[in-house]
C-alpha cells in the first residue's frame, strides 16, 4: 500500500514538473513575441558586413609571383595559377589566374598565406548566377573591386550586431553619431601607437631584468 | 403525404439500398481494403436508419463504436498485415460457393418467411427521441444490469486473453494446471513472433 | 432528425428568453404571405450556410493569426504586403490550392484517393452542428449534443487511413496509420472528460452545459470544478487536432507529409482546411464545455439591472446576443492562441511517448476525475449539478 502510495505521489510530482516545465516553455515563447522582428528586408536594406568578413576573394595580377602557395594551402588546391616559364629571363611568367567560386569554401587559407599580399579578402557575397560555370574567375574578375553597401544609394545600409551600440540589437533607427561599442580600429591603432612610444623605456628596464636574472640562474 | 414524410421515405430507401448493395460488396469483392471500407459505409447507414427511427443516442453510439473503432481496427489490422500473396486455387470452389449461396438463400427465406407472418403492431411504439439517452441509462444500470455485466466481464476476458496471447514470454507456467509450458512455445521478448527455435 | 430537432426547437422558443431568429423569420415570413411550412423549409439552409460561412471566415482568420504569430514568437514579420498587415495573405493560398494542378498519382486508387480528404472534412464540418453562439443561436439544438461531436470526430481517421493507403507511398501509409492510432487512443479520455463535464450539467446537449455554467459569471464557469478535466480535454483535443506537440501523422523530418503526402491542389486545401476547422472547432467547444460559452464573465442579468433595463427589452436582447458570438469567439481565439504558442514551445513527442502518455497517464487520470467528479456530485450537490 505504502510503495503503491509512493509511486503515486512520484507520479504526481513528475506531473507537476513537466507542467512547470511546460509554463517555462512558454513564457519565453511569450517574452519573444514582445520582442521586435530582427527581419532585414533584403534587397532594399542590406547588412554592413564586419571588417573581417570572408567573402569573394580579390587578385591584384601584378603582385602575384606566380609561387603556387595559394595552391598548396588551399584544402581542395583550387586556384589555377597558369604560367609559363620565360626561358631567357629565367623567370616564371604568369598567363592566367582563376579560382571557382562554386567550388571555394571561403577559409581564407590562400589569403593568409599569400607572400606578396596579393590575395585579399572582399565583403562581396551576392555571387547568385544563372549558371554555376560563371563561377569560375578569371583573374579579371577576381581584379574586381565590390561595391560598397554604405556608397549604393538604391540600398538601406544597416549596421550589423558587431557595429551596434552596446544593448541595441536593432539595426533600424540607430543614429549615425552613435558608435559601436568598444574602440574603432583607428582609435585602437592610435592607442596601441601612444602606449607603446609611453612603454619603450620601462619595457627596455624590465627585459634587461629579466636577462639578468637568467644569468644568475 | 407532407414533405416530411416524403422526405423520411427517400432516406429510407437510399439508406436501406445503401445497406444492401454495400454488404454485397463487402462480401464480393476480392480487394479486402475495399470490404472493409464498405463495411464502415454499411455502419453508418444503419445509423442514419437509427436516426430516421428517431433514436439519435443510438446512431451516435452506433457510429462511434461501430465506425469509430470496429471498422478502423479492422482496417489497422488489414494495413499493418499488408502483405500481397497470391491464393491459392481452392479444391472445388464452385461447389463450395454453390452451398454458401445456397444457405443464404435459405436463411433469406427463413427471414422473408418470419417478416410474412408475423403481426407487426402498426404503428409501433412512440419514439421517444431525446429522452432514450436517459432511459438507456436507467435500464442499462436496472433490469439489463446483468447482461451489461456479464458483456463487460466478457470483454474483459477478451482483452486479457489478446494480452496473454500477445506477450507470451511473461508466462512460464500453463495457468491452468500450473505445469511448466514447454519452452518452445515461451517467445523470447526479442524473438520474431511464431518462430519455434528449438524445434529443428 | 430534422423534425424532432425542429420540435425541440420550437419547444425550447417557447420556454426560454432570448434571441430566437427562427421565429421572427417564420413571423416576417408569414407578413409576405408564405404558409409556415414554407417558411421553414426556407429557413433551415440559411443557418447552415451561415455556419459554413462562420467557419471557413474563421479558418482564414486563423491561418493568418498562425502566420503572424508564428512570425512574432521567432522575431520575424511574417506576411505584409498582401493587404494590410497581409490579412489577404490566407486568400491568396487558398486561390493558390484553387487554380493548382490537382495531381492524381498514376499508381494510387483514384476512388479512394478523392474520397478521402471529404471523409476527413464532412464530419468536422457537421459538428459545427450543436457549436452554441447564443441561447438559439445553432443550427440544431440535438438531444445528444456534444456526443454527436464525439462520434463524428471518430469517422475523422478513416478518411486519413484511406487517403494514407489511397496513395500508395510509404509515407502516406505510415502517417494515415499513425493518425488512427493517435485518435483511437485520444478518443478515450476525450470522451471521459466530456462525461465528467455531462454529468456535473445532467445534460448532453451544449445549450443546457452552457446554461448551467451561467449562474454567476466567470466564478460558475466549469473549469474551477474541472480543472483536471479541461487540462485533459485540452491535450487530448490537440492531439485530434494533429497539432504540434502531437503532429506526428505529417512530421515532416520523418514521414514527408504524412498522409498528405501525394496530395496537391484542391484535395490538399481540404485537409488544410480540415484541420483548421477541427482546431477551431476544438476551442469552441474548449470555450462551451469548460468557459462559459457565450456567458460573459459578469451575468448579463446584473448588468442589465444596474443599467435599469429590463432583460427581455428587444434591444438588450440584440445586445445580448451579439455579446454571445463575440464572448465565444474572444474564448475560442484566445485558446487558438494559446496553441499556437504551444506550438512554437513544444517538442514533437515519439510516437511511443504520445501512446505512452495517452494511454497510461491521460486514460487513468481521466478515470480518476470521472470517479471523483461523481463523488463530489454525491456529496455537494448544490456546487456539481445535483
Amino acid at each position: 500500500m505504502l510503495r503503491f502510495l509512493k509511486k503515486v505521489t512520484s507520479y504526481a510530482s513528475d506531473a507537476v514538473k513537466a507542467a512547470n516545465y511546460l509554463t517555462q516553455g512558454l513564457a519565453v515563447t511569450f517574452d519573444h513575441m514582445r520582442r521586435r522582428p530582427i527581419t532585414i528586408q533584403y534587397p532594399y536594406e542590406k547588412l554592413i558586413p564586419s571588417e573581417r568578413y570572408r567573402g569573394r576573394i580579390h587578385y591584384e595580377f601584378d603582385k602575384c609571383i606566380a609561387c603556387e602557395v595559394c595552391v598548396r594551402v588551399c584544402p581542395i588546391n583550387l586556384p589555377v595559377v597558369d604560367w609559363v616559364m620565360n626561358k631567357e629571363t629565367k623567370k616564371k611568367e604568369l598567363r592566367n589566374y582563376s579560382i571557382d567560386f562554386g567550388v571555394c569554401i571561403f577559409c581564407g587559407n590562400c589569403v593568409e598565406y599569400c607572400p606578396t599580399n596579393c590575395l585579399s579578402m572582399t565583403e562581396e557575397y551576392e555571387l547568385a548566377t544563372f549558371d554555376r560555370h560563371n563561377l569560375n574567375y578569371d583573374n579579371v574578375a577576381l581584379g574586381r573591386l565590390p561595391t560598397n553597401v554604405t556608397t549604393d544609394p538604391s540600398v538601406k545600409a544597416l549596421r550589423e550586431l558587431a557595429y551596434l551600440p552596446q544593448g541595441t540589437m536593432d539595426p533600424h533607427d540607430v543614429p549615425t553619431t552613435q558608435t559601436r561599442a568598444g574602440k574603432l580600429p583607428t582609435e585602437m591603432l592610435e592607442l596601441m601607437n601612444q602606449s607603446s612610444s609611453k612603454n619603450k623605456s620601462n619595457e627596455s628596464v624590465a627585459d634587461s631584468a629579466q636577462i639578468e636574472e637568467k644569468k644568475k640562474q | 403525404m407532407t414533405i416530411a414524410s416524403s422526405t423520411q421515405q427517400i432516406c429510407f430507401l437510399v439508406l436501406s439500398a445503401g445497406i444492401v448493395i454495400g454488404s454485397l460488396g463487402v462480401v464480393l469483392l476480392e480487394n479486402i481494403v475495399y470490404s472493409a471500407f464498405l463495411l464502415g459505409g454499411v455502419f453508418m447507414a444503419v445509423a442514419g436508419l437509427y436516426l430516421l427511427l428517431n433514436a439519435s443516442f443510438v446512431a451516435a453510439a452506433q457510429v462511434l463504436v461501430y465506425v469509430g473503432a470496429v471498422n478502423v481496427l479492422i482496417l489497422f489490422a488489414i494495413m499493418l498485415v499488408n502483405k500481397k500473396e497470391d491464393l491459392k486455387p481452392i479444391k472445388g470452389l464452385q461447389l463450395r460457393r454453390l452451398l454458401s449461396g445456397g444457405v443464404c438463400a435459405g436463411l433469406l427465406a427463413l427471414l422473408i418467411r418470419v417478416d410474412i407472418t408475423t403481426t407487426w403492431k402498426l404503428p409501433g411504439p412512440q419514439a421517444i427521441g431525446e429522452q432514450a439517452t436517459e432511459r438507456i441509462g436507467e435500464h442499462l444500470f436496472t433490469d439489463y444490469l446483468l447482461p451489461f455485466e456479464l458483456a463487460s466481464v466478457l470483454l474483459l476476458m477478451a482483452m486479457i486473453g489478446a494480452i496473454v496471447l500477445a506477450r507470451r514470454d511473461i508466462l512460464t507456467n500453463d495457468i491452468g494446471t500450473g505445469e511448466s509450458v514447454k519452452p518452445g512455445l515461451i517467445e523470447k521478448a526479442n524473438t520474431p513472433l511464431l518462430i519455434d527455435k528449438s524445434s529443428p | 432528425m430534422t423534425m424532432v430537432t425542429y420540435q425541440a426547437k420550437n419547444l425550447l422558443a417557447q420556454v426560454s428568453a432570448g434571441l430566437d431568429l427562427e421565429v421572427s423569420f417564420s413571423q416576417a415570413m408569414k407578413g409576405l404571405g408564405f404558409s409556415p411550412q414554407l417558411a421553414h423549409i426556407l429557413w433551415l439552409p440559411l443557418p447552415m450556410l451561415l455556419v459554413l460561412v462562420a467557419a471557413l471566415i474563421g479558418v482564414l482568420v486563423t491561418v493568418w493569426l498562425e502566420r503572424k504569430i508564428s512570425a512574432a514568437a521567432q522575431q520575424r514579420i511574417g506576411p505584409e504586403y498582401a493587404g494590410a498587415l497581409g490579412i489577404l495573405q490566407p486568400m491568396a493560398d487558398g486561390l493558390k490550392l484553387l487554380v493548382k494542378e490537382d495531381v492524381i498519382p498514376a499508381k494510387a486508387d483514384s476512388l479512394l484517393f478523392t474520397l478521402g480528404p471529404v471523409l476527413v472534412l464532412v464530419p468536422v464540418i457537421l459538428s459545427w452542428l450543436i457549436v452554441p453562439f447564443g441561447q438559439n443561436l445553432l443550427i440544431s439544438n440535438v438531444g445528444i449534443g456534444i456526443f454527436l461531436w464525439i462520434s463524428l470526430s471518430s469517422i475523422q481517421p478513416i478518411g486519413l487511413l484511406m487517403s494514407g493507403y489511397a496513395s500508395n507511398n510509404k509515407y502516406s501509409l505510415l502517417g494515415g496509420l499513425r493518425a488512427a492510432a493517435q485518435s483511437i487512443s485520444y478518443e478515450i479520455p476525450l470522451a471521459l472528460a466530456v462525461l465528467a463535464v455531462v454529468m456535473m450539467s445532467n445534460s448532453l446537449s451544449t445549450v443546457d452545459i452552457v446554461d448551467q455554467q451561467n449562474n454567476a459569471g466567470f466564478l460558475s464557469w466549469n473549469i474551477w470544478r474541472q480543472p483536471v478535466g479541461f487540462l485533459i480535454f485540452w491535450i487530448c483535443a490537440l492531439a485530434e487536432c494533429e497539432r504540434l506537440p502531437f503532429d506526428l501523422p505529417e512530421a515532416e523530418e520523418e514521414l514527408v507529409a504524412g498522409y498528405q503526402t501525394e496530395y496537391a491542389g484542391m484535395k490538399f486545401a481540404l485537409f488544410y482546411l480540415g484541420s483548421y476547422i477541427n482546431l477551431i472547432l476544438s476551442a469552441l467547444l474548449v470555450s462551451v464545455l469548460y468557459l462559459g460559452g457565450w456567458g460573459f464573465p459578469i451575468p448579463v442579468e446584473l448588468l442589465a439591472n444596474w443599467l435599469n433595463q429590463s432583460i427581455d427589452a428587444p434591444i438588450i436582447q440584440i445586445i445580448t446576443g451579439s455579446l454571445g458570438i463575440v464572448m465565444t469567439v474572444i474564448k475560442a481565439y484566445l485558446l487558438v492562441f494559446l496553441a499556437i504558442l504551444l506550438r512554437w514551445t513544444t517538442p514533437r513527442v515519439r510516437i511511443d511517448q504520445l501512446l505512452d502518455l495517452g494511454w497510461k497517464f491521460l486514460l487513468p487520470i481521466s478515470l480518476v476525475n470521472l470517479l471523483f467528479t461523481a463523488a463530489l456530485k454525491l456529496v455537494f450537490p448544490t456546487f456539481f449539478g445535483g
